[in-house]
């Protein structure tokens, strides 16, 4: 679709979403919104480096729980607001990210894959080791939820509020970033490194920018999360996030970042409501993903350009 | 600090077999990324599974270690067949991404299949051997733990005369080192991809199978493994066999010291520190790479 029909659009959905609320007094449903929004804007922080950009990230995960962490020792340790606590969040994993990505990207592919997950790993380890820090497997309990400007968001539906302006906000400025000159170079970089080379561009930079603003929104996103579950503990970093930011982007259809938003939302949705035990959920999870590997492996949006394509062609013949 | 020589040598042990276990695991990933280019997400789980069987395998057979020790070894090659035929063959060259996303998959219904089936609570198993073992001087080792590391390097021993000295290793190497030139003399990469598929996960199958009677087995053991199993690759260079057990002995050894006096934090965190530092000063590992090299 073009711009101009897909942007009304998104603020239509987003104004409604806005309202979810008002329609169910259900903490319930409100909860599960919440879940929606952020995994959303998590998903489409990795589809920015996936999608966009080519490179297979399983360091969102850390950069998930660092925030979560940070935004939550910010508050309960250091005694700063929940504000501060999100700003540190998103700086300290740019950081991160950037010492991290610089020695990662200058290898191969292969390796930027296995590092983003060994330091993943690594950042479990420290949740669930450093108890001096984190309070190790006990966790840090009793969360209390922000307030801004003398008003208190306190109640399910009031933090809906909050991760909904989030969301929006971040989601907006994803779509901003990736539909401009910048997110155009990313997608060159992906399907044609040695020409953007050619071009007279650096890629090093290009990654090294999608790689940390991807970081620091995911950091964000896992602070706002960690305040809406109101305890951190180390299942904050458990692998089913990550499982759930991939299988979003690969269904919604990495590259598309209308596909991934809209995948993000029924996705997180989907198995709530169909209320599967813990274990049965991942087994389906699973086979979703090894499913759409084979059947679409560029995901629902992919599937829907390539028919356009293949109808433009028929149109041609 | 005063150290004393005792405990370093206990630790030392340790080391090596911690080592050596590492290896095993890190030498099949090493081996399937030679020959195919991908990375196997569903190592760590086939080392689960080896545990698993020789959990099963042991009471059936009166609890003999080597008849279930060869049992085990044999059902997870099986599994690394069925794996290979069912999802990996249907992989082109350089699908990087989309072996690790199919890998992946795989691993979470394994792991949640085997809990949804056998729960997530520790089992022990025991052997014929118990917990006898040997002493020498205050140092006290147990025969399931010598056995485990004698063959482990026994396999690496077997592993590096295959790859060296038969048809069916060499092949492996020519396609890790030149595909086309192998297709023109007639060599069949789907065939050796599948060889090279099922000989890793026998290496895994040991592993998980040497490892059942020592530590406690859960559905959630190969993941941890697999981690530092990947960065030891990293380390050692990816598809550079020797270069990962190498490592793979080097950071069981660093682990086991660390362990020894220092917090577990450290002990943790030294193989992300190690391989950070291994890409900075080395991009391509430790030791250098120019396809699969046996020696």
């Amino acid at each position: 679709m073009k711009p101009s029909t897909i942007l009304p659009l998104a603020l239509a959905a987003a104004l409604a979403f806005a309202l979810l609320p008002l329609v169910t007094s259900s903490n319930y449903i409100v909860g599960v919104g919440i879940s929606a929004l952020i995994f959303t804007v998590a998903a489409a922080a990795l589809n920015l480096v996936y999608g966009f950009t080519g490179l297979l990230s399983f360091a969102q995960l850390g950069f998930w729980g660092i925030g979560g962490y940070v935004t939550a020792l910010t508050v309960v340790t250091f005694g700063g607001s929940f504000w501060w606590g999100l700003l540190w969040a998103a700086l300290l994993n740019a950081v991160v990210a950037l010492v991290i990505g610089y020695p990662t990207l200058r290898t191969n592919r292969h390796a930027f894959v296995v590092v983003t997950l060994t330091f993943a790993l690594l950042v479990t380890l420290i949740a669930r080791d450093w108890v001096d820090l984190t309070r190790g497997p006990l966790g840090i309990p009793d969360l209390p939820k922000p307030s801004a400007f003398g008003h208190h968001f306190g109640s399910t539906s009031q933090y809906y509020w909050l991760a909904w302006a989030f969301s929006v906000a971040m989601l907006a400025f994803l779509y901003a970033l990736c539909s401009s000159r910048i997110g155009r170079t990313l997608v060159a970089i992906k399907q044609n490194e040695p020409l953007v080379r050619a071009q007279g561009i650096s890629p090093m930079p290009y990654k090294l920018a999608a790689f940390a603003i991807a970081a620091a929104v995911t950091g964000a996103a896992g602070g706002v999360y960690t305040f809406h579950l109101g305890i951190i503990d180390p299942l904050f970093l458990d692998f089913y996030y990550m499982q759930t930011f991939l299988i979003i982007v690969i269904i919604g259809g990495a590259g598309s970042f209308w596909g991934v938003v809209a995948a993000g939302l029924v996705l997180s949705a989907l198995p709530e409501a169909l209320r599967f035990s813990a274990d049965f959920r991942m087994i389906i999870y699973g086979v979703i993903l090894v499913a759409a590997m084979f059947v679409m492996p560029s995901g629902v949006a992919g599937w829907l350009r390539e028919r356009r394509i293949a109808r433009l062609r028929e149109q041609l013949r | 600090m005063t150290i004393d020589a005792v405990y370093l040598l206990q630790l030392t042990l340790n080391g090596i077999a911690l080592g050596l276990l590492y290896a095993l695991v890190a030498a099949g990933l090493s081996l399937i990324f030679g020959v195919m280019e991908i990375i196997n997400f569903a190592h760590g789980e086939l080392l689960m599974l080896g545990a698993f069987a020789m959990t099963f395998a042991l009471p059936v057979l009166g609890l003999l270690y080597w008849p279930a020790l060869a049992a085990s070894i044999l059902a997870i090659m099986m599994v690394g067949f069925a794996i290979y035929e069912l999802l990996l063959s249907r992989l082109k060259p350089d699908e990087f991404e989309r072996s690790i996303l199919i890998t992946l998959g795989l691993s979470i219904i394994i792991i949640h299949v085997m809990q949804y089936l056998f729960t997530a609570t520790p089992r022990m198993v025991d052997t014929q051997y118990g917990f006898e073992g040997i002493e020498i001087g205050n140092i006290r080792l147990t025969w399931t733990r010598i056995i485990g590391a004698g063959a482990a390097i026994v396999a690496f021993v077997g592993l590096y005369m295959v790859l060296r000295y038969t048809q069916f290793g060499r092949a492996m190497r020519a396609i890790a080192q030149n595909r086309e030139a192998a297709l023109m003399v007639g060599i069949r990469p789907r065939v050796v991809a599948r060889n090279a598929v099922v000989l890793a996960a026998g290496l895994c199958g040991l592993a998980g199978a040497a490892i059942a009677p020592i530590q406690l087995v859960t559905p959630y053991m190969g993941q941890f493994l697999i981690f530092k199993a990947f960065a030891l690759v990293i380390i050692g260079g990816l598809g550079n066999i020797p270069g990962a057990i190498v490592a793979a002995i080097g950071l069981g050894l660093i682990e086991s010291w660390i362990g020894g006096f220092f917090e577990i934090v450290w002990q943790e965190a030294a193989v992300f520190v190690i391989m950070i530092v291994v890409l900075f000063v080395r991009p391509d590992g430790l030791f250098k790479r120019g396809g699969m090299r046996v020696g």
